[in-house]
């Protein structure tokens, strides 16, 4: 390794919630769930588990567990196997350990494989060979990193369910690695953007998509619409001129260059020009309407492009075209600054 | 246009389909390898078939024989126990962790399979012969020159890369997180070692040990300048070989070859079995 560098990472996370942290590949949020494991030791800072300092501790005396995406179930051992081995580990007594398998294995609906071997397995199945090993040993902290990524897509959905299921029923204390925001939002009580060995943003997954703080996250959150202009104040709101173009927000703090972003989703596409509450209203060229199936992305010109995305049933009844003239609308709260 | 068009691409085709139904490549070299698969068979059963089969049978039957081989077997199950003790830890160092002079250490420990054995035999013999290591051990009894103890060295000193070689990269070959894992269930690094990447490593293990043990029982040369060629003391299976040769006396040293034939073929038969990924 040696490339990866974590720097200044903080993460508060507390007792029973489920934290995802997202971030493009080689963002190091692997490396941070295997230092939190105790698999690298961290050149400085420490690491706090129910108030004690664990910084220095081998991994088999943090009670934390790892589960990753390629499953890493014993080849050589089956089932029954994976799922006792934390507790072999732990002197158990051979009939409380068959017990507590067969529990987790329920639990997990794979209690008739438990003598199968895991190459025998389907991907999901592994996968839930691997969770069911982890939280039979009654993690303080669960770690998963990107256990759904190399599953197909239902298999995946139903995976989501059971890790609810599951984290509702136990109260572990999750950490969620993933760049998939499905899963982010059907299972983040918090999600921590990370990049380049940094933590950006952290926050509830509406908070941090709605009103991203930097050009990073809106980038790799989807925000289509960001522009750099120049801010400044008036009454109730603030003015922001990008290129010429007068877009009122009211989130603008204080003056001078500032970047802005509106969610596609937040643009009005209309034909005539509507009389509203909206404080933007802009007249535009449409240079480009993309499918993209469920909805239909539109490019329209207004000086500067504005992305805005319509479902398949306000596309039929607009009868957009390339080259039409169209009306833009969007609220002055809709248009995030940082 | 469209038509030239056509008429070219059907004359590729049918020119292309030749090409892959007759590729004097492919031929050659075909030829080239089943001529060597031949040749081999010929020197081998040219040794089996020299003496009559009665002859060949007496020979094995007698106690020069019978000693021969029990020494044979004798040193190299040491010799390769030996290798195992140093090679396996020595390899999950050289898979698992950075040291300094790493790569240093890695070719250094190649060193003896490009070494000619004789020379390997030489700095041994000096090596026991001459210095004060050497002596000190013989002191205490461990007399290696000219000795059946000497078999074991040189065997243990030609022989440990290969083992090195096959655990290296059976150890390289399991992903270090399987480890991780064992490790926060509950497991020391040695334990994870145990009962974990080990028993992965079982078919590595089991190709490496017998590569090594079939090459320590046909170990000549260095054995030959350490412990010497010395009848009825150090006379293993290539020794008596090599000693029966020299006087004369062919169904002797026919099967002596025989035995030593028997026993490559079985050792390549299950390293080829269960060698898989740990070739080398």
């Amino acid at each position: 390794m040696g490339e990866f560098v974590l720097r200044n990472v903080t993460l508060d996370i507390d007792q029973g919630e489920y934290l995802v942290i997202v971030g493009p590949t080689g963002a190091g949020k692997t490396i941070l769930l295997e230092t939190i494991a105790g698999i690298y030791p961290p050149d400085s800072g420490s690491i706090i588990l129910e108030g004690r300092d664990i910084t220095g501790l081998p991994p088999r005396e943090r009670n934390i567990c790892v589960v990753y995406q390629d499953y890493m179930l014993f080849p050589h051992l089956t089932v029954e196997g994976n799922i006792g081995f934390g507790l072999i580990s732990r002197q158990m007594p051979q009939d409380e350990i068959r017990k507590r398998v067969v529990e987790a294995a329920a639990l997990l609906s794979i209690d008739h494989l438990l003598h199968r071997y895991p190459d025998t397995l389907s991907g999901g199945e592994q996968q839930r060979t691997a969770i069911a090993r982890a939280i039979v040993m009654e993690p303080a902290l669960l770690l998963l990193d990107e256990p759904l990524s190399a599953l197909d897509g239902q298999t995946r959905e139903m995976l989501i369910k059971e890790l609810r299921r599951l984290h509702k029923l136990y109260k572990i204390t999750v950490v969620h690695v993933t760049h998939n925001f499905e899963e982010v939002f059907a299972l983040a009580d918090r999600v921590a953007v990370m990049n380049d060995g940094d933590i950006v943003q952290c926050g509830h997954p509406d908070e941090v998509f709605r009103k991203p703080n930097c050009a990073f996250i809106a980038n790799f959150t989807g925000v289509e619409n960001i522009f750099t202009g120049t801010c400044s104040q008036q009454v109730g709101a603030s003015a922001i001129n990008v290129d010429g173009l007068t877009i009122i927000s009211s989130t603008c703090k204080g003056e001078g260059e500032i970047c802005a972003t509106v969610r596609p989703e937040d643009i009005l596409i209309s034909r005539e020009q509507i009389q509203s509450s909206a404080r933007n209203s802009f007249k535009g060229t449409i240079t480009d309407i993309v499918n993209n199936g469920m909805v239909i992305k539109v490019t329209v010109d207004a000086g500067i492009p504005f992305v805005s995305v319509i479902t398949r049933q306000g596309y039929e009844h607009l009868h957009l075209n390339e080259g039409e003239e169209v009306y833009l609308t969007f609220k002055a709260s809709a248009v995030h600054v940082f | 246009m469209e038509q030239h068009a056509k008429r070219v691409a059907k004359s590729h085709k049918n020119t292309g389909m030749k090409d892959l139904r007759n590729s004097w490549l492919k031929y050659a070299t075909i030829a080239v390898g089943i001529l060597l698969a031949l040749f081999i068979v010929i020197l081998l059963a040219l040794i089996v078939t020299k003496p009559t089969p009665e002859g060949l049978f007496a020979s094995i039957m007698s106690e020069e024989i019978h000693f021969a081989i029990i020494l044979s077997l004798l040193t190299s199950l040491v010799s390769t126990f030996l290798c195992i003790l140093i090679g396996v830890p020595a390899a999950y160092a050289l898979a698992r962790y950075l040291f300094k002079g790493k790569n240093v250490v890695n070719a250094l420990l190649d060193m003896p399979l490009a070494l000619p054995p004789l020379v390997a035999g030489l700095g041994l013999l000096l090596f026991f012969g001459t210095t004060n290591i050497g002596r000190g051990l013989a002191e205490i009894g461990l007399t290696f020159v000219f000795t059946p103890l000497g078999i074991i060295a040189a065997q243990f000193f030609v022989n440990i890369p290969f083992m090195l070689r096959i655990m290296r990269s059976t150890f390289e070959s399991i992903n270090p997180r399987y480890e991780y894992v064992a490790k926060t269930l509950g497991c020391s690094d040695a334990q994870a070692l145990w009962r974990v990447t080990l028993p992965m490593s079982a078919p590595g293990f089991f190709a490496g040990s017998v590569i090594t043990w079939a090459k320590g029982i046909g170990e000549f040369g260095a054995a030959l300048l350490l412990a010497g060629a010395i009848k009825w003391k150090t006379e293993t299976l290539p020794i008596a070989l090599f000693l029966n040769m020299s006087c004369g006396n062919l169904n002797m040293a026919i099967s002596a070859a025989t035995i030593l034939i028997i026993i490559s073929v079985v050792a390549l038969y299950i390293f080829e079995r269960y060698g898989g990924a740990s070739r080398f």
